[in-house]
């Protein structure tokens, strides 16, 4: 699913990101990513989405190198992955569900069969009262909601997820994550960056990285 | 085998996926137009102008072709004789011309052939002629010729005793040809300028929506959007600006034909004016052809150029 051999990214002021970064990903997996704020959390999704390329070693995802000058093999990858971005990037003028659709407009779906599963998404987060609703008149958490609803509408084989839960509160945070972590039962691969440990233990099953100085340490979770 | 049925099954899905999207396409681009509006308007009346101008162009250029083409198929020389001959002279006359290279028909048209043939040119305004105490019209042999062959043809008439005067159209026929070429020259410059800034219009047209929905764009790119679904809002925009026009242009040439039509068919009913019909659909059809494709390509264009930014 994942394959990382000593990856690098230096960022072109000179920071480095991250450093020799060995990792495996298997698909089904759930893997939550912590540490501090700039500790290379997002940049590690980044590179996974082909949005930054390793400076230095070797990364797979689902079986496309990332590397440049693949902009088209990188282009399809990312059509297998559904992304929740940090600063969620839904389209304004738009409605929940129209959100959630454009996720999976390319996909090849039926526009009814599109619509049906936006709503049971939409439902799955707590917005089936709000799938109509401009994204601009939905507070901060509930965007939040319709971001991740738009990426697991797109039934991707790999979840990334910044900050999915970060203005949640508890119980609706602890309701995303168990969502999330109940995707493995459709061999989801789901890696989700994320401050709140407290729930980690919780959740009981899943793969712990700690993300410090750019350099990872894992733990296995339950 | 394995390898063309990938292909086809590539090409069904980008098939299926643009059917299956068709409604969102048309209301991105609906969104995109009300972003802009009023420079979408703007552009909608500056296309349908150019157009227009355009097809003035064309319809002069088309109106003197159908002349030309016209007298040249009914090219003949009216030869007009003496008043004191007599008949036999006259028959004499045709003989002669008969058997001259290039002529196809030789035939004598009398004074009152000649006042009915006035009253068919001049149509409504014929009642000019009931003011007239006597028929003012000569007789005068009407040779019918093979164009190519008009120069010899007057040299050996003037040659034929009793030979008055001979009156041909190739006077005429050069300065309507002229006309129909200038009109012509013209035309092609215009249809080339036309497409110009037809193009520069709607590329930054679409170049403003990109720019304007770069975030969603962006948004689209990182779902791993393919290309032709990003750019298929803003070819249909840029195609709503183009057919906009066009249509606009076709009510304006429509409304003007039907003028010129009626000032010329009174005063000058002799000129040989195409059919209002045909000529009003065949523009039509050719205005809505180009803003199509100018609309594509324009489009095309302003992607690219944003593309490459």
């Amino acid at each position: 699913m994942i394959e990382a051999e000593g990856v690098c990214l230096k960022y072109s002021d000179g920071t480095m990101a991250l450093n020799n970064v060995d990792l495996h990903i298997e698909s089904g997996e759930t893997v939550y990513v912590t540490g501090p704020s700039g500790s290379g959390k997002t940049s590690l999704l980044k590179l996974f989405m082909g949005i930054e390329y390793p400076t230095d070693g070797k990364l797979t995802v689902l079986g496309q190198p990332i590397i440049r000058g693949q902009a088209s093999g990188i282009r399809q990858l990312r059509r297998s992955i559904g992304p929740v971005f940090q600063d969620f990037r839904l389209v304004k003028g738009r409605t929940a569900i129209e959100n959630v659709m454009l996720g999976a407009r390319f996909l090849n779906m039926s526009n009814r069969k599109l619509k049906e599963s936006a709503v049971s998404v939409l439902a799955k987060v707590g917005l089936e009262k709000k799938m109509f609703s401009m994204v601009e008149h939905l507070s901060w958490g509930e965007c939040q909601r319709v971001a991740i609803a738009r990426a697991i509408v797109r039934k991707p084989k790999l979840i990334l997820a910044d900050e999915p839960t970060g203005n949640l509160d508890k119980d609706n945070a602890l309701n995303i994550m168990e969502l999330f972590a109940s995707l493995k039962d459709e061999n989801t691969t789901v890696v989700i960056t994320t401050h709140a440990t407290h729930l980690l233990h919780d959740l009981g099953e899943g793969r712990l990285i700690h993300i410090e100085n750019g350099i990872i340490h894992q733990e296995r979770l339950g | 085998m394995k390898t063309a049925s990938y292909i086809r099954k590539g090409w069904v899905d980008k098939v299926n996926t643009i059917i299956n999207n068709i409604g969102y396409f048309i209301k991105e681009a609906k969104t995109t137009i009300k972003i802009n509006l009023m420079s979408n308007i703007l552009s909608i009346l500056s296309i349908g102008l150019i157009l227009f101008f355009a097809v003035a162009t064309l319809s002069g250029w088309w109106m003197s072709s159908h002349v030309v083409e016209a007298l040249e198929n009914e090219a003949e020389i009216n030869v007009y004789f003496k008043e004191d001959i007599d008949k036999d002279k006259i028959e004499y006359m045709i003989k002669n011309i008969e058997v001259i290279e290039g002529v196809e028909d030789v035939r004598l048209v009398d004074e009152n052939e000649a006042y009915s043939r006035m009253e068919d040119i001049l149509g409504k305004e014929a009642k000019v002629l009931e003011y007239l105490n006597e028929n003012p019209f000569s007789p005068y042999i009407e040779v019918g010729i093979d164009l190519e062959s008009i120069e010899s043809i007057v040299e050996d008439l003037k040659n034929i005793e009793g030979v008055e005067q001979i009156r041909d159209n190739r006077e005429i026929l050069d300065k309507i040809r002229n006309i129909a070429a200038l009109l012509e020259t013209l035309g092609y410059i215009f249809i080339a300028a036309v497409g110009v800034s037809t193009l520069i219009i709607v590329s930054h047209i679409i170049r403003t929506g990109i720019y304007e929905n770069r975030e969603q764009i962006n948004t689209l790119l990182l779902l791993g959007a393919p290309d032709g679904f990003i750019a298929l809002p803003f070819i249909l925009e840029g195609l709503i600006l183009t057919l906009g026009g066009g249509l606009l242009a076709s009510l304006m040439a429509f409304l003007s034909l039907k003028y010129v039509y009626s000032a010329m068919t009174g005063p000058l009913p002799f000129i040989p004016l195409p059919e209002f019909q045909s000529m009003g659909s065949n523009l039509i059809v050719i205005i809505m052809f180009f803003s199509a494709a100018f609309g594509i390509l324009g489009s095309l264009f302003g992607l690219r150029s944003a593309g490459s930014q």
